[in-house]
């Protein structure tokens, strides 16, 4: 079924991380992209690691979900294992001599430090949105993009447009589904034939899905307009966005990381080829 | 024509996740051939659901279909044959309709099930013929069509794979009481001419009372009864305490009943009323 497919994937919750500003939370996700890529040796990327730790037991979120959002990108992860133990060359003996392939201890080493950074960016960044509704998460983005209005980029209609995007994607599949069904109803074959044949297979579904969101989007324009809907000129909120001292706390923290990170990085050198 | 059996099937939607609903559970029902069956229920009821299953768009979870004794699912690459033969019409059917003529429209089913051109010709005239669509409009866009008028080309354009089952899930919502009474006056002129079964979905009691012949009630996604429309609407408590009512006049007439006044409880317009009643109070027509 279409509907299995989880669009936006907020995980009702109501921990530390669950309320913490969606803009701070936002900042903090890119600096914690900064933080992953920080670490020049081991003993980084094991602080990055706990710090990771640390996070996600302060979300409350079962551990089942991380792994849903780091199964996609195993094959990354594995991809760039090998091209870093075929590349990646020591000083000592190969571990392994074959044909031109020859493989280091120092080329395991680097793919393994590669993929637990890959690991965590991806886990440490799908948190932003498990804890975060896409609603909140637009209007963190409108508000951190507001600065552009200077260089004429209008935030506020992109995050519109992004709002009723999000809003539409489960109406969109619901209706696809219905569409599908009553195709399939007057005997549309939608599971066999060749590439041309499913292709045209799709003309029966895709035509009323068209026609529907636009009748769908002609409406909304409609009602928007009759409630008097004229951009973000003088718009104000019904949920304002509030910092409160925990947001500021995490932050230092996340700064502090930052900081220890680099003294890391002093103290121990670098232990990446 | 064809018997459909159900038999005691459950079916859930999305199960084992936080959103785990239960939609139907131990539905069982057998067609009696060229009867027109009302299925009702309050919303969320699960009748949307129970019809899916009649051609094989869902399949159950527990029990079994049986198409003239056959399990639908014995052969799952064979279901579009089962589809052709127990015709469905979604609710809000115009939603479907895609091609650039109305006519190449109600032909989509027809094609699909391999027939000739003079077969197809043949029965897409009829069925725009049944649901009272002007030859000329045939040849219109889907697009240029009124409402109504879309409503009855997507009807057509299952009519026209002449089902020995035809089922239609909610045929009059969203339409004024001229268009409902078009819409069942031509499901019950096809039914009549054609011998067909009928499995209709409504919200309307009046629409029950009209047209069918036996009533299937659905509650919580259990059949809570299965009758006679009359025998159905004698249980007029019941019907209110799961959220249905009867027909306003088929309730006074009940009422008038258990007072011991002998009137047929099966009528439901006022028209029909009176003349049971008048009879009764002796009167010539003049109150
Ligand atoms: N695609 C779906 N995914 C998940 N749940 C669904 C889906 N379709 C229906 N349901 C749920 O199953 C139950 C039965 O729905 P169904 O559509 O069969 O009811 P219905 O009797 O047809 O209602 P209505 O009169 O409003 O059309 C409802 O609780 C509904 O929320
Ligand atoms: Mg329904």
């Amino acid at each position: 079924m279409l509907s299995d497919i989880t669009i936006g994937q907020y995980f009702p919750g109501n921990s530390l991380l669950h309320r913490l500003d969606p803009r701070m939370k936002l900042t903090l996700t890119l600096l914690f992209i900064v933080v992953v890529f920080l670490p020049q040796n081991w003993f980084g990327l094991l602080a990055v690691v706990a710090f990771l730790g640390g996070i996600l037991a302060l979300s409350h979120l079962p551990v089942k979900l991380l792994w849903r959002s780091i199964k996609p990108v195993l094959f990354l992860v594995a991809f760039t294992s090998v091209l870093n133990m075929l590349y990646v060359s020591g000083e000592g003996e190969p571990l392994l001599a074959f044909w031109v392939i020859k493989i280091y201890p120092e080329g395991i080493a680097t793919a393994v430090f590669i993929s637990i950074r890959i690991v965590c960016l991806i886990a440490g960044s799908s948190l932003l949105t498990y804890t975060t509704t896409p609603t909140a998460l637009t209007d963190a983005m409108e508000y951190l993009l507001s600065p552009l209005k200077v260089v004429k980029v209008n935030a506020h209609e992109l995050a519109m447009m992004m709002t009723i995007a999000l809003r539409f994607i489960p109406t969109l599949m619901e209706e696809t589904d219905k569409i599908m069904s009553a195709q399939k109803a007057r005997g549309a074959d939608l599971e066999s034939g060749g590439l041309m044949q499913r292709v045209r297979a799709l003309i029966p579904i895709l035509i009323p899905l068209f026609v529907s969101s636009f009748r769908r989007a002609y409406e909304l324009a409609m009602a928007m307009e009759c409630r008097c809907y004229q951009g973000g000129e003088g718009r104000t909120r019904m949920k304002r966005l509030q910092t409160a001292r925990r947001d500021w706390v995490a932050l230092a923290v996340y700064v502090a990381v930052v900081v220890a990170l680099i003294g890391l990085n002093i103290l121990f050198g670098s232990s990446l080829k | 024509m064809a018997t459909l059996t159900v038999d005691n099937i459950t079916y859930t939607y999305a199960p084992g996740s936080p959103f785990e609903q239960h939609a139907i559970r131990q539905v069982s029902l057998e067609t009696v051939p060229g009867e027109l069956v009302g299925v009702i229920g309050h919303t969320g009821s699960g009748k949307s659901t129970l019809v899916q299953h009649l051609n094989g768009l869902l399949r159950p979870m527990e029990g079994r279909i049986l198409l003239d004794g056959a399990d639908i699912w014995a052969e799952p690459k064979k279901i579009r044959d089962v589809r052709f033969r127990v015709g469905m019409v979604f609710q809000y059917p115009e939603h479907q309709l895609f091609e650039d003529t109305i006519y190449k429209d109600i032909a989509f089913g027809p094609k699909n099930m391999g027939l000739d051109e003079a077969e197809i010709d043949r029965r897409v005239r009829a069925a725009a013929a049944y649901v009272g669509l002007d030859e000329a409009l045939l040849e219109k866009s889907p697009f240029d069509l009124s409402g109504g008028e879309k409503r009855r080309a997507a009807i057509a354009g299952v009519m026209a794979m002449e089902p020995e089952i035809l089922i239609l899930d909610e045929p009059t919502a969203g339409l004024d009481p001229r268009g409902r009474e078009t819409v069942l006056a031509m499901i019950e002129e096809y039914r009549r001419s054609r011998g067909t079964t009928v499995l209709l979905v409504t919200h309307s009691m009046e629409d029950v009372a009209r047209v069918a012949d036996r009533v299937l009630v659905m509650n919580g996604g259990r059949v809570a009864m299965l009758d006679t429309v009359e025998k159905v609407f004698s249980r007029a408590e019941e019907l209110e305490e799961i959220g249905l009512s009867i027909p306003a006049v088929t309730k006074t007439l009940l009422l008038l009943r258990r007072q011991g006044i002998p009137v047929d409880t099966s009528v439901y317009t006022v028209e029909q009323a009176v003349q049971q009643l008048l009879p009764l109070l002796g009167g010539d027509g003049v109150c």
